[in-house]
């Protein structure tokens, strides 16, 4: 290549040239005909007192939603299993949305199809939508289960997954032993997260139960398996590896129920396969003998730890993503707890580390600000980081919180949570709110920083808050699902992106004399 | 359910929705048979469905709000997920939905979409609100047309129905229907404030990255008055008045081909299919529509300036294509892409050895092999396995496609150049050719493809050696 380049300018330079600003200029005579004094008028009052009590007594609309839906969730399930072929019964759509979705978060191929159900299933039913489309699949595809969930379509007209699989086999469409497990998974109830838990509830409980085995809890240690971990909806493939990381340090057996980081984080080898890694089919009835099964996603996984507890009998131990120390503390005491071993000197001089570096960088996080936006259990996670380091939460916003857990309470434990530390005394919850709710939190009752997903960055802009971005989905960053956010390393790694946002924010806003070298 | 299609030559005894009255009166005996939109197939990994092929279409009107009657995911998973840019309003990268939950798919959900429409028109006021049915709300049977009707009545603004739901078919067929929204409510709503003599339609270009904006400019120094943008950075108002174009392009024939054929039987104005990826093309398109303004003046002008900025840019070009001459590509793209591509790449030098055909119509294949040479390999269908296999055979040096098989290139180690809707670079007109060349100089130079290709040094027999 020359070495005199051409300047080339691209859309973030090229329409700021004068004839580009004229010709935009030009148009205003086609937009509404509002003068630029009432638009601005209209601009102040969004940002108003008075229209934040009438954005928060609205209930007819929702404006920029912080959800997605059930068999988005369902998905990322199946894909933690070794060789499984998500397969969405429905209209096509969801499944291009949920491709892409993961594909945009995790930046990797996501395999997955659609029975492409039309018009005519939706009178005559989805059965030869399901038959065909297992057959296609199975042939194209080659999986070694196929994972069915439903979307509003198939659940609207009562498609009956069960005897549709059961024909398919019938009629010769896929092998008599092939697995296919299914979840009924509506988008007008629940989210993402209820999607995982029903997908991972019946994967276990679909597998178990065809291998005829009988849950025996505790003998799985002679032949090795003590202990069994579910992670949850984690967009953190890191966190997966961290996990392994600190149970290889307890020097314990263990299973992954449901590991998609092989899927979102394969090697780039010149040669792309469908499947990559996933909890070994074979592995999940043999779960069932386990001491006991550690949840680390405790309102997402709310139907599996009950199917755990009920049928395998065993001990669960659950809590919400572990991020910080005093999380990690309890993590470990949990594992200990489980399996008898007591906690490994490496961890506990990481554990060390950590605390050393909280203390490098507590001047610059004490009394900062947060606003916090995500699913129930990374909130609970992030509420308590937060709270160990000095950080003030101020506005908490869950879209798909109490709402859809009626008997889950949410709310009340992150009350507690921020009851039980005097930084936590400026917090509000707020369950079922969306992202134009947060804008006027944001802009009426400023934070230092706000901690979200990719969503958040609308809200954030408008209200000139910094965003960190942490959660699912990210779009607009890369690699940060390569990190891990749990443990003593991922409590490091929350510490360095946060802090090094403000000092970033120190450095951009100084008036020049403190544009200090050392910080 | 209302549903008002396009489809000719339909063989298919169960192809669930056609109108065919239009055919006949389309264009004459000249009109472009178009086949219908192909029937997604259970069991592979299909693209978007019609409801998201009908709000892409629509959310370029930027001034507009964009409202789904559905749950809300079926918002949550698309909103502000496409790159067409708005020189102004931002009203339409909001993400609106009413909502529906386990109750409402047994009561209904109208009274809760008449309480959206009531809360957006009273707080954002906007010149008008598309409201877009989703699976449930077209199978629990809502009255979404009468809905909209009243609303429209009392707010005094349009509240257009868009009733694409997923289901009825593939994204194509929401383009097409949302198409059909805009013939039937919009277009002829309105009148420009000035009579424009040479006034013309852009049909089915989105200002993905800003294109629009580099053919206007275009357009603007021939002195050709782009009347009514449909959609790219469009306002509504100026769509109401599209019936008064002298002559309409269609930039995207997949998506609204039938619009434009409808405009000409409803008002009279000639469409052609045009596009302006290549220089090539550029200057086809604005004589084209030269041609069809009727005005000689105008032609003479066009010339000149075609002939000014093709001479510019093959200068320009010089250091790229020296770079790029005799390199093999293949393509992976959508719609009318697949054969327009294939001409800007052509100009740089590249072959191609390998078009994906799945979203294209049956002049777009007519088309592309018009353009290609003889042993080229068409790609009926996707999955990524099998462009990648084309790849490998064909030894081609790069992929053109779309964000969903960016990824898939990326594991193979195959130089890739993404064109689809989330790109952010303008390779429309002739100073996109120029960015089109340096992206794809960018791809194939970069250092890492080496790096990836190559083994590790302790899996080289004579490593220390190099």
């Amino acid at each position: 290549m020359s070495k005199e380049r051409l300047n080339i300018p691209d859309y973030n330079t090229l329409f700021t040239e004068e004839r580009f600003v004229q010709q935009r200029e030009n148009k205003k005579q086609f937009e509404a005909p509002c003068s630029a004094q009432e638009t601005a008028e209209a601009l102040a009052y969004s940002k108003s007192a008075e229209y934040l009590e009438k954005n928060f007594d609205r209930k007819a609309v929702v404006i920029n939603p912080h959800k997605a839906c059930q068999p988005l969730g369902a998905m990322m399930a199946a894909l933690g299993f070794e060789k499984t072929l998500p397969f969405v019964h429905g209209s096509q759509g969801c499944n291009s949305y949920f491709r892409s979705h993961l594909s945009r978060h995790f930046k990797e191929p996501t395999p997955a199809v659609s029975s492409s159900m039309t018009e005519d299933a939706a009178v005559f039913g989805g059965l030869s939508n399901m038959v065909d489309g297992l057959e296609n699949a199975v042939a194209l595809y080659k999986p070694d289960m196929v994972a069915v969930c439903t979307t509003c379509m198939a659940e609207v007209i009562g498609d009956d997954l069960s005897a549709f699989i059961g024909t398919a086999r019938q009629k010769g469409a896929i092998a008599q032993d092939l697995p296919v497990t299914f979840a009924n998974t509506p988008s007008f109830i629940g989210s993402h997260t209820t999607g995982y838990d029903a997908m991972i509830k019946n994967i276990l409980s679909q597998l178990y139960e065809r291998s005829g085995l009988q849950a025996a809890p505790g003998t799985g240690e002679e032949s090795g398996e003590k202990l069994n971990v579910l992670l949850g909806f984690e967009g953190y493939t890191g966190n997966f590896a961290e996990i392994r990381k600190i149970l290889n340090a307890f020097d314990t057996k263990y299973t992954l129920l449901g590991d998609h980081s092989g899927n979102f984080d394969s090697p780039a080898t010149g040669e792309y396969e469908y499947y990559y890694g996933g909890t070994k089919l074979d592995d999940v009835p043999k779960a069932a003998n386990a001491l006991g099964s550690l949840v680390l996603q405790k309102y997402t996984l709310k139907k599996t730890q009950d199917f755990i507890k009920g049928t395998w009998k065993q001990q669960v131990s659950a809590m919400s993503t572990p991020l910080g120390v005093k999380a990690t503390d309890k993590l470990l005491e949990a594992i200990s707890e489980l399996t008898g071993l007591p906690v490994p000197a490496s961890l506990i001089e990481e554990r060390g580390r950590v605390i050393d570096a909280y203390t490098d960088s507590h001047p610059y996080l004490h009394g900062k600000r947060v606003s916090l936006v995500g699913d129930p259990d990374l909130l609970i996670g992030l509420i308590g980081f937060c709270l160990e380091v000095g950080m003030e939460p101020v506005h908490i916003l869950c879209s798909n919180g109490d709402v859809e857990y009626n008997d889950v309470k949410f709310k009340e434990e992150a009350e507690a949570l921020l009851a039980s530390s005097p930084f936590g005394s400026e917090a509000t919850v707020y369950v079922g709110k969306d992202l134009w709710h947060l804008r006027s939190l944001l802009i009426n009752d400023p934070v230092d920083l706000v901690i979200g997903s990719s969503h958040v960055k609308f809200a954030a802009k408008d209200s000139n808050t910094p965003l960190i971005r942490v959660g699912f989905p990210i779009f607009d960053r890369h690699h940060m699902h390569r990190n891990p956010t749990i443990g003593y390393q991922g409590a490091l790694n929350l510490l360095t992106l946060i802090v090094n946002t403000v000092l970033e924010q120190l450095d951009n806003n100084n008036s020049g004399f403190n544009y200090d070298l050392v910080r | 359910m209302k549903a008002l299609i396009l489809s000719e030559g339909v063989d298919d005894p169960m192809e669930p929705i056609r109108k065919e009255e239009f055919d006949d009166q389309a264009c004459g005996s000249q009109a472009p048979k178009s086949k219908p939109c192909p029937r997604p197939k259970p069991g592979e990994a299909a693209g978007g469905c019609s409801f998201d092929g009908a709000q892409i279409t629509l959310l370029p009107i930027m001034d507009a709000a964009h409202l789904v009657h559905g749950p809300v995911a079926c918002a949550g998973n698309s909103w502000e997920s496409r790159g067409s840019l708005s020189s102004g309003p931002t009203l339409s990268q909001y993400g609106f939905a009413t909502d529906l939950s386990n109750n409402d798919i047994i009561f209904g959900g109208e009274k809760k979409l008449k309480d959206s429409i009531d809360y957006i028109a009273g707080r954002f006021a906007p010149p008008a609100i598309f409201v877009y049915a989703t699976c449930v709300t077209a199978l629990i049977g809502e009255d979404m047309d009468a809905v909209c009707k009243e609303a429209s009545g009392r707010l005094g603004i349009p509240v257009v129905p868009v009733n694409g739901p997923g289901f009825v078919g593939s994204k194509n067929l929401g383009n097409r229907l949302a198409g059909d929204a805009l013939l039937q409510y919009v277009i002829g709503t309105g009148e420009p404030e000035q009579e424009t003599p040479l006034g013309v339609n852009l049909i089915g270009e989105y200002n993905i990255a800003g294109e629009m904006w580099e053919i206007e400019k275009l357009m603007n120094q021939a002195g050709i008055t782009l009347l009514s943008r449909i959609t790219g950075d469009a306002r509504y108002k100026e769509i109401t008045w599209a019936h008064r174009a002298k002559a309409n392009m269609v930039v995207c024939s997949r998506a609204l081909l039938g619009l434009a054929k409808q405009m000409e039987s409803k008002y009279g104005i000639p469409y052609f299919e045009g596009s302006f990826y290549g220089a090539k093309e550029t200057t086809y398109s604005l004589r084209q529509m030269a041609y069809l303004l009727n005005d000689r003046e105008m032609e003479r002008r066009v010339d000149r300036l075609t002939e000014r900025e093709e001479n510019r840019l093959s200068h320009d070009l010089r250091p790229y294509r020296k770079i790029l001459k005799g390199k093999k590509a293949v393509l992976y793209t959508g719609g009318v892409k697949s054969w327009s591509v294939i001409s800007a790449l052509k100009e740089l030098g590249i072959q191609v050895v390998g078009v994906g055909t799945n979203k294209s119509s049956d002049e777009d294949v007519q088309r592309i092999a018009d353009r290609v040479s003889d042993d080229t390999e068409y790609i009926p269908e996707g999955g990524a396995s099998r462009i990648i296999k084309t790849v490998r055979e064909r030894k081609a040096d790069i992929m053109i496609a779309g964000g969903r098989n960016m990824y898939v290139a990326m594991k193979e180690q195959i130089p890739f150049v993404d064109i689809n809707q989330e790109r952010h670079k303008a390779y429309a007109g002739y100073e996109g050719l120029l960015r089109l060349a340096k992206e794809l100089v960018d791809s194939l130079d970069n250092p890492i493809w080496r790096l990836a290709s190559s083994p590790a040094p302790w899996d080289k027999e004579d490593s220390y050696d190099r």
